[in-house]
């Protein structure tokens, strides 16, 4: 049998079609330059999605599924990892922002400079950003404004300055919001209606988002949401220079005589192996696939996977981790309404002091506790069964909300994803492992924002309130950077400043994995704004040659 | 209906007991009521019914790997739950002279109790943990549940799921914790549900202002 032949080369291949990868696609493909887009999962429309909890939260319909995509988790080097779905994101057209509830606060100007803010951290590698949040602010426009986001301009004190309002008005309020807004207010804290991805009111030829209780970690069957696959990917298809194709697994970079990126080798619909060639790759996996796929591309030149030469790829990964103080209320909130997670937020201890103990804060909001929809919906120390179980479902399901936080983790060079020696995937290859214990800071920080939380919780009248303390990190909220650090120096960063590999000069990367730290912040809305930065410079590169 | 079934008259018996102590009838209906063991029945006996069609008229085919993997784990909690029977009858006989489905239910209660414990799971873990407290937000991989955790999980399913599952009959499930829910997997896929009428009473006046502008 004949091998199939190559498909042709294009000018810029993007591995994934997700948030970042679609972005890119938009920028690139509107500036008229052919983008093939290789996605490994499938290409799901609305159609495919539902109000279903059962599939959907607990039978991975839409998460990865654990047999086929399994990752592995240690804390040290000394340990046997264990198989564990690590900090998933659904590997779709879309990525993670189909099932999203899109949380869009931008980063402030201070996580730029953290490495400065902060000073020498023992044990953490700090580092500063080698781009400002000036550099990177209209770009938190360009995709505000793109992708519709409902907020309010200046409602967020802490923010950094805006060059244009948010383009609708914040969502509506829900209970949940309600309640954490009375509980800042009466503590003299600043809230603010968290910025979502979703329509307020009909924007740009799309109507308002349906607000409904399958939301976040459900995919969108009315496609009033806004996602990557609601506005990138139909945006970038428009241009007519978008090649997307689904259920291509890339298994390798292969790269040419020079140590340049000569194509994608790839798996296509068919389960044939082929190579996409391209002037230009960019990775768009997300930071721990991403990660993964440079480790993956041993050659001659680059026998540690492509691109790190340092060791560094892989290395200061951090994930975030999420958690929360809950509490009940007499009167009913009804967390399940927008899916629990239409929110309010705080900034206030976000920023950097001193005065506290320890290195940073994180952003606070009201949301529902886990995922409250039935099947999934629990109270710290419910007991798994009986009486006293079915009462507490009963009396606590419409009346418990939760005050929740993630933890800006520190970077560490010992953190890291690597390629697993033994446990492999559906496709036969070797797995992400994750080894990671979180430094101390991370503990002490979010203590102190989950008693907080809980203050909020008491100052708007919450009663039972129980602080859920992180003491590991689980990887639960999906957030992932840092595996490819952008920075000026080689020996200390995997990507320049406009994360380009400094090894391999046709080489980017746009996902989280560029970032040098985790900010205290939910990443998207940041991982977009700088694709969309970085796709503009490679246009602007291409029009120059 | 028997393509929708898994188990033996027996150990259909056996678990619709134990389930019927893990969601008790009160005043309220419980996993009984729901048919939460019809739920779990139609679960096991094949890969047929794992995802229903968004909009509520059918199943999806699986194929593929996906399949494969459904199989494997399908094939798993088959065992766990004919080994589970059997332990349940081994203990209730050695404690009380009889099979699990035909004890008291406080003997039932402490039959389940010592499966629990045996599992490693206490009385203080959440729903389908056998262990230690889950992080918010995420669910233990079903493959990774022993057949207590199992247990527990799917009789919360068969309460608590859409009933085009098999389970949560006449909604009685949702009844019991108050969750109106929409009417159907139908009305959320068209558009329909919506649940502002849920949200605050008192919402900020925002400017209509010009929205399309790109």
């Amino acid at each position: 049998m004949k091998p199939k032949p190559n498909p042709p080369k294009v000018a810029v291949c993007i591995i994934g079609a997700g948030a970042s990868g679609a972005a890119a696609a938009k920028v690139l493909t509107e500036r008229g330059i052919d983008v093939v887009a290789l996605e490994k999962g499938p290409w799901r429309t609305r159609e495919t999605f539902g109000g279903d909890e059962l599939a959907n939260i607990n039978r991975y319909n839409l998460w990865p599924d654990p047999l086929l995509n399994p990752r592995t988790v240690r804390t040290s080097p000394d340990e046997e990892p264990t198989v564990d779905l690590f900090c998933p994101v659904p590997q779709m057209v879309g990525g993670g922002t189909v099932h999203w509830q899109g949380w869009l606060p931008r980063f402030t100007e201070n996580d730029f400079r953290m490495r400065t803010v902060v000073g020498d951290l023992p044990g953490a590698t700090l580092a500063d950003w080698p781009i400002s949040y000036a550099d990177l602010e209209p770009y938190y426009s360009k995709v505000e404004w793109a992708f519709g986001v409902s907020g309010q301009a200046g409602a967020n004190g802490f923010e950094g300055p805006r060059s244009r309002d948010y383009p609708c008005p914040p969502m509506p309020v829900s209970r949940y919001a309600e309640k954490f807004h009375l509980g800042c207010r009466e503590l003299g804290w600043n809230s603010f209606q968290t910025p979502q991805a979703a329509l307020s009111r009909p924007f740009n030829g799309r109507p308002a988002t349906v607000i409904s209780a399958f939301a976040q970690q459900h995919g969108d069957p009315t496609g009033t949401r806004s996602s990557a696959l609601n506005v990138f990917v139909p945006d970038a298809l428009r241009t007519g220079h978008y090649d997307l194709r689904p259920d291509s697994y890339v298994r390798e970079i292969a790269v040419d005589g020079r140590g340049r990126a000569r194509g994608a080798v790839y798996a296509d619909a068919d389960g044939d192996l082929v190579e996409q060639q391209a002037e230009v790759i960019i990775l768009a996996c997300g930071a721990v696939e991403s990660a993964r796929l440079l480790l993956l591309s041993r050659s001659g030149r680059f026998p540690n996977g492509l691109a790190n030469g340092s060791d560094l790829v892989g290395r200061n990964v951090t994930f975030h981790e999420y958690s929360a103080a809950v509490g009940v209320f007499d009167d009913p909130i009804y967390a399940w309404a927008g899916g629990g997670y239409v929110s309010a937020s705080s900034f206030q201890f976000y920023e950097h002091d001193e005065s506290r103990g320890h290195a940073s804060g994180g952003h606070i909001a009201a949301a529902g506790v886990g995922i409250p929809l039935p099947i999934n919906w629990s109270l710290p120390g419910r007991p798994a069964w009986g009486p006293e179980a079915k009462r507490i479902d009963r009396d606590y399901f419409n009346h418990s909300m939760a005050v929740a936080m993630v933890i800006h983790d520190m970077p560490q060079h010992e953190n890291r994803v690597d390629l697993d020696e033994r446990v492999t995937d559906a496709w036969g290859l070797p797995v992400a492992r994750i080894t990671l214990k979180p430094h101390l800071n991370d503990l002490a920080q979010g203590r102190f924002l989950i008693d907080r939380n809980a203050e909020i919780l008491e100052a708007a009248g919450a009663t039972g309130i129980q602080k859920v303390y992180i003491d590991r990190v689980t990887g639960n909220c999906s957030h992932q950077h840092g595996t490819t650090r952008m920075g000026d120096d080689p020996t200390s960063s995997v990507l320049d400043r406009w994360c380009r590999a400094h090894e391999v000069d046709n080489l980017y990367v746009v996902d989280g994995g560029p970032f040098p730290t985790a900010t205290g912040a939910n990443p998207t809305l940041s991982i977009m704004a700088n694709a969309w930065r970085v796709a503009e410079h490679i246009a602007d590169g291409r029009g120059a040659s | 209906m028997t393509a929708e079934r898994f188990f033996d008259a027996h150990q259909r018996a056996t678990i619709e007991a134990a389930m019927a102590r893990i969601i008790p009838t009160d005043d309220l209906p419980g996993a009984r009521e729901a048919g939460s063991i019809d739920f779990l029945d139609r679960y096991l006996a094949g890969i047929g019914s794992i995802y229903a069609r968004p909009d509520g008229s059918g199943f999806e085919v699986l194929a593929g790997k996906r399949a494969e993997a459904w199989q494997r784990r399908i094939d798993a909690i088959r065992a766990r739950y004919v080994a589970g029977v059997v332990t349940l009858d081994r203990l209730s006989r050695a404690s009380f002279g009889s099979e699990f489905a035909l004890l008291e239910t406080s003997q039932q209660d402490r039959i389940l109790t010592e499966v629990e414990r045996s599992e490693g799971g206490s009385t203080g873990s959440g729903e389908g943990q056998d262990g230690d407290a889950p992080p918010l937000q995420q669910t233990k991989a079903e493959i990774d549940l022993g057949f207590f955790g199992l247990l527990c999980l799917h009789t919360r399913q068969g309460f608590y799921a859409d009933p085009i599952y098999g389970g949560n009959r006449d909604r009685v499930g949702w009844q019991t914790i108050g969750f109106p829910g929409p009417t159907s997997l139908a009305e959320v896929h068209s558009g329909r549900y919506s649940t502002l009428a849920w949200f605050a009473e008192s919402q900020p006046e925002h400017d209509a202002g010009a929205g399309d502008e790109a």
